[in-house]
Order: structure tokens, then C-alpha cells, then sequence
């Protein structure tokens, strides 16, 4: 068996008396596309923190490719490329030369960097603002800078902290295919999101995470065979804060208008939902039924929705 | 050892300075020229010499010290915290470069921005007033060190600095008052003795001595003590900067 991209086992982390992760393990296998999956306060950010150097750990062990990231930390660091979820500014430099500089700093010179560089501004569609500061680009455009730096140096793993966090549709959904692109050429991605569906599309293997804790890890599959329970999605036509008590016998999430509830058995627990809130006089725009998805299985383990 | 990753680091660092030359380099050699107008021209009139030097020529040396260690610590300050502030920085900590690579690199950025102010002082000085520099390597060596102790102790400050406020206070608070303190306008002797006392703790005194000994051979402290000053501050501030930035203290959580 080779040896695994990324190993986490028993990691802990605390900041003055917050317990930002309880031992955390988490296998990644090299090849593999992985999701680490909570909101926000997780320990998402902080678990890749630590894996890459920014964040110091109290305990435990954390591996690339067999390596530890504190001890052999050029080793580990040459192997791992990051998009970080906070987008860093340059006033000073056009971005074809922050990725020349990107590219030093890992041990590339120049004149092997090139093709890569060349390659990676066509591909993020970047090549005609080569020469302008980040403060030029839109909001999607340093996104998709963040993430040419982060694969400058051609890195076997890729670690992406919330890649697609604030983006429009369009872009997630071009940056999902690079994604997958990535993934089929062998890379081993580590993405961490909050956004379930992005989860379950794109990931192998994903773990839940929540209070610093793994609670489950596993395929999108087994976890929602194993955990998940049918889904009813009910669109309101506007908020109401009457819901609140209307609706307190019931585990849901909410995001605006869109309210989701697990539930067993979908066929008798629709029609009391729907009465329960029609008798709030609250007006229902359309109600679809599903079947279990990462989301159920996300308010299972944690009682709660994942932007709550 | 990074040897590429170093040199990187050094050019961006150099560059960052060079690209924003009208903020880095001009003013050094505008506010220098200013005080050799306003202040030499003018006081000369009154202070005809000071140990033997004529005042415009006496006040030079000390302009190019303020100028250089200035310019050194702002430097390396300004360019880490901005670092720190702007999310850049990551960009460093989390690629195969060690503590003492990414101080080393910094502090050559700032030993070079301070090295090419003084330089450019001494050329406003010898078209202004046609200085002589009795010692031209001694001149080019010691601004050199004092830069690398400023750029330094610079960088110190920036990895420990939170806010532009606390860069501020410690410029406008410490860094300029033991500068105009450490008798860039007068000769120390011209002080009572209570003074000239808390002079000798002041190390920029010694900076400011050490360079008027190389360019006009007189000096209120003893030479090799302006020396050895500047060489202890160059290795007390270099192994600080070093073993903050590889302990991650204020830069990592």
C-alpha cells in the first residue's frame, strides 16, 4: 500500500481556552479528492493551517507523504500547493510576476517556470491582465489567481480552503471542472467548504467536521445510506419570524427562504409540516421531496444546518 | 538551504523599494539637501566651526546616518507588517523557506534601500559643498553596517508590530529623538556634562561619530568604540530578528 498524501492523527489545537480542534484524524490518500466538510468555526481552516505551517499544533501528528510537516517541512511544503481562503494583495507587482516570485520561492528558476506560468494564466483565463496589479482584477479573477499560485509549482497535493467562498455561479462551476481536471490527473486534492453540494460532487471521500471533532468520514454514498434520511425542501414566499415557534418541534435548516428537513419518512410527515406552517398564516411557494443527500446527514450528526 | 527561494526574496524585496523610488529613495536626498540649505547656509553665518570643521560640512555626516538607518528600519518594518496585514505573508510561511532565509532576505532589502540613501546623501554632499571623504571604504563599510543593524532591528519591530501605530511610536517616539539627540547638529563637548553623560547611551551618538570619523577624520567618541557599537548591534539585532521569525512569535498562531 503507498503511502498515504496526507495523514492527521490525534491533532489538537487551542487558542487562550478555545478548543479549536479536539484530535483530529484524517487518512488522505494520494490520488484521492477529499472533503473536510463543517461551517464555519469548524476547525477546517485551522486543521490546513496547521498542515501547511501557518498554525502551530499542540499535539499530534501531521504527515505528507510520509513526512512530518514541522521536522521535514521543505519536504512536505515543496509537495503541497494552497489556495488560501483569505485573498492576499500585492500592490506592487503585476500578477505574472507575483507568480515568478511564487515560483522562486519553491526553488523554480524563471526559465523552468515559464511554461507552467504561461499555461496556468491561459487556463484561469488571466493572460490579458498579466501585467496588472491584483487591485485591477475582479473578485473572481483573484480567486482563480489564487489558486494559478497555489499550483505554480506543479504540486502533487493541492489543498483549497472554501475555493469557490463568494463566488458566482458561473465560476464555481468553472472552477469545479478545473477541479475535476486536477483530480484526473492524478493530484490529490484536499478541499474544504461548507457548501454540501460541492462536497457531494466532487469528493471521494469526505469527513464532517464540527467543534474541532471528525464526527464521520466516509464515501458521499456510505455516510448518506448510513446516516441520511429523506429530505423535504419547502420555499417560502418571505420570512417570517412567527416560524421560529411555529416550527419548534422540528430539526430543519434554514437559509432565507428555503427551509430543509430530514426526516424518516417523508410521506407522512409532509402534509403535518405543510399544515403546521400554513396554520402560521405563512404563504408556501413550492415544496420538493428528496431523497437522503450529505446535507441530512450533516443535520443528523450535528442538529444542525451547516451555515447555522 | 533555498539558495533560489533566498535569491527571490531578495529581488522582491529590492524591487518592492525600487518600483515606489519617489517614497524611498527622493526623500532621503530632498530633506538632506533642505538641511544643508536652511540650516548649514544659514547657521553658518553664526557657528563658523565645530573641532575645526566648518558647520555645513560638520552637520553632513550625521544627515547621511539619519538618512541611512531611517530608511534601513522602515524598511524591513513597513514590508513585514504589510505583509502581515495584507495576507502576503502566508504566501512565505507556507513555501520551503526557513526562518533565517526569509530574515536573511529582508534585511538585505533593507540594508540595501538604507546603504543606497546614504550613498545618495554623500553625492548631494559633495555636489552641495564639495565634502571630502578622507576614508571612502571606511565611509561605505560602516554605512553598510549600520544599515544591516537598522534594517535589523526594522524587521524585529515589523514581526512584532500589530498596527502602523505601534511602527509609528516607535519612529516618532525613540528612533527620530536619539537621532537629532545623537549629535547630528552639534559636538556632544558643546553639551554640559549631565548631558553629555546620557549622550553615551545613546547608540545612535556612535553611529553618527563613527561616520564623521571616516569622511572628516574628527569624531567625539573613540573610533573602534563607534565600530564595535555598530558591529554588537548588527549581531544583537540580526540573531533577534532571526530567532523571532523562525519561533513564529506574532506571526504564527
Amino acid at each position: 500500500m503507498s503511502t498515504p498524501a496526507i495523514q492527521i492523527s490525534g491533532l489538537k489545537k487551542s487558542y487562550d481556552n478555545v478548543h479549536a480542534l479536539n484530535g483530529v484524524n484524517i487518512q488522505i490518500e494520494q490520488g484521492q479528492f477529499f472533503g473536510l466538510l463543517g461551517p464555519n468555526g469548524a476547525g477546517k481552516t485551522t486543521t490546513i493551517n496547521i498542515l501547511t505551517g501557518l498554525v502551530r499544533r499542540d499535539t499530534g501528528e501531521t504527515n505528507i507523504m510520509g513526512k512530518d510537516t514541522v521536522k521535514d517541512y521543505r519536504f512536505t511544503r515543496s509537495h503541497v500547493g494552497i489556495a488560501a481562503q483569505e485573498l492576499s494583495v500585492d500592490w506592487f507587482f503585476p500578477i505574472e510576476k507575483l507568480l515568478y516570485f511564487q515560483a522562486g520561492y519553491y526553488g523554480i528558476p524563471a526559465i523552468k517556470a515559464k511554461p507552467q506560468i504561461d499555461q496556468l494564466l491561459d487556463r484561469m483565463g488571466l493572460m490579458e491582465k498579466k501585467n496588472s496589479r491584483l487591485r485591477q482584477l475582479s473578485g473572481g479573477m483573484k480567486r482563480r489567481f489564487q489558486l494559478a499560485k497555489a499550483l505554480v509549482h506543479d504540486p502533487n497535493i493541492i489543498i483549497l480552503d472554501e475555493p469557490t467562498a463568494g463566488v458566482d455561479v458561473e465560476l464555481r462551476h468553472d472552477l469545479w471542472q478545473y477541479l475535476r481536471d486536477l483530480h484526473s490527473d492524478g493530484k490529490t486534492i484536499l478541499l474544504t467548504t461548507h457548501y454540501i453540494e460541492e462536497a457531494e460532487l466532487l469528493c471521494e471521500k469526505v469527513a464532517i467536521i464540527d467543534a474541532g471533532k471528525i464526527l464521520k468520514e466516509g464515501t458521499p454514498k456510505e455516510l448518506t445510506r448510513e446516516l441520511g434520511q429523506s429530505g423535504i425542501t419547502i420555499h417560502l414566499s418571505g420570512y417570517d419570524k412567527k416560524l421560529i415557534p411555529c416550527l419548534s418541534e422540528y430539526t430543519y435548516t434554514q437559509e432565507k427562504n428555503r427551509l430543509h428537513f430530514s426526516v424518516d419518512d417523508p410521506d407522512s410527515s409532509l402534509p403535518n409540516i405543510i399544515k403546521q406552517i400554513s396554520s402560521c398564516d405563512i404563504h408556501i411557494q413550492s415544496v420538493e421531496s428528496s431523497s437522503s443527500s450529505l446535507e441530512d446527514v450533516f443535520l443528523h450528526l450535528t442538529g444542525k444546518g451547516i451555515n447555522q | 538551504m533555498n539558495w533560489i527561494g533566498l535569491w527571490t526574496l531578495i529581488k522582491r524585496e529590492v524591487g518592492r523599494f525600487l518600483s515606489v523610488y519617489k517614497q524611498t529613495i527622493l526623500p532621503g536626498v530632498i530633506s538632506s539637501g533642505l538641511y544643508i540649505v536652511v540650516f548649514g547656509f544659514t547657521l553658518e553665518q553664526r557657528i563658523s566651526e565645530i573641532n575645526g570643521v566648518p558647520y555645513t560640512l560638520f552637520i553632513l555626516p550625521g544627515l547621511i546616518m539619519m538618512t541611512t538607518l531611517s530608511n534601513a528600519t522602515s524598511n524591513t518594518a513597513s514590508s513585514m507588517l504589510q505583509m502581515k496585514l495584507l495576507q502576503q505573508l502566508p504566501d512565505l510561511l507556507t513555501a520551503p523557506l526557513s526562518g533565517f532565509e526569509i530574515s536573511f532576505a529582508y534585511i538585505v532589502g533593507g540594508a540595501l534601500r538604507g546603504f543606497i540613501n546614504g550613498l545618495m546623501v554623500i553625492f548631494v554632499g559633495v555636489l552641495l559643498i564639495d565634502m571630502p571623504v578622507q576614508n571612502i571604504w571606511g565611509t561605505l563599510g560602516f554605512i553598510f553596517l549600520v544599515s544591516w543593524a537598522f534594517a535589523s532591528m526594522g524587521l524585529l519591530l515589523g514581526q512584532l508590530a500589530d498596527t502602523w501605530d505601534h511602527l509609528a511610536t516607535m519612529q516618532n517616539f525613540f528612533l527620530t529623538p536619539l537621532s537629532f539627540l545623537g549629535g547630528i547638529f552639534y559636538s556632544i563637548k558643546m553639551l554640559p556634562d549631565w548631558a553629555q553623560t546620557i549622550s553615551y547611551f545613546n547608540p545612535i551618538y556612535y553611529m553618527i561619530n563613527g561616520i564623521r570619523h571616516t569622511i572628516l577624520g574628527v569624531s567625539d567618541s573613540d573610533p573602534m568604540v563607534s565600530f564595535f557599537m555598530a558591529l554588537i548591534m548588527t549581531i544583537i539585532f540580526s540573531l533577534s530578528a532571526m530567532l523571532v521569525m523562525k519561533s513564529g512569535k506574532k506571526i504564527k498562531l
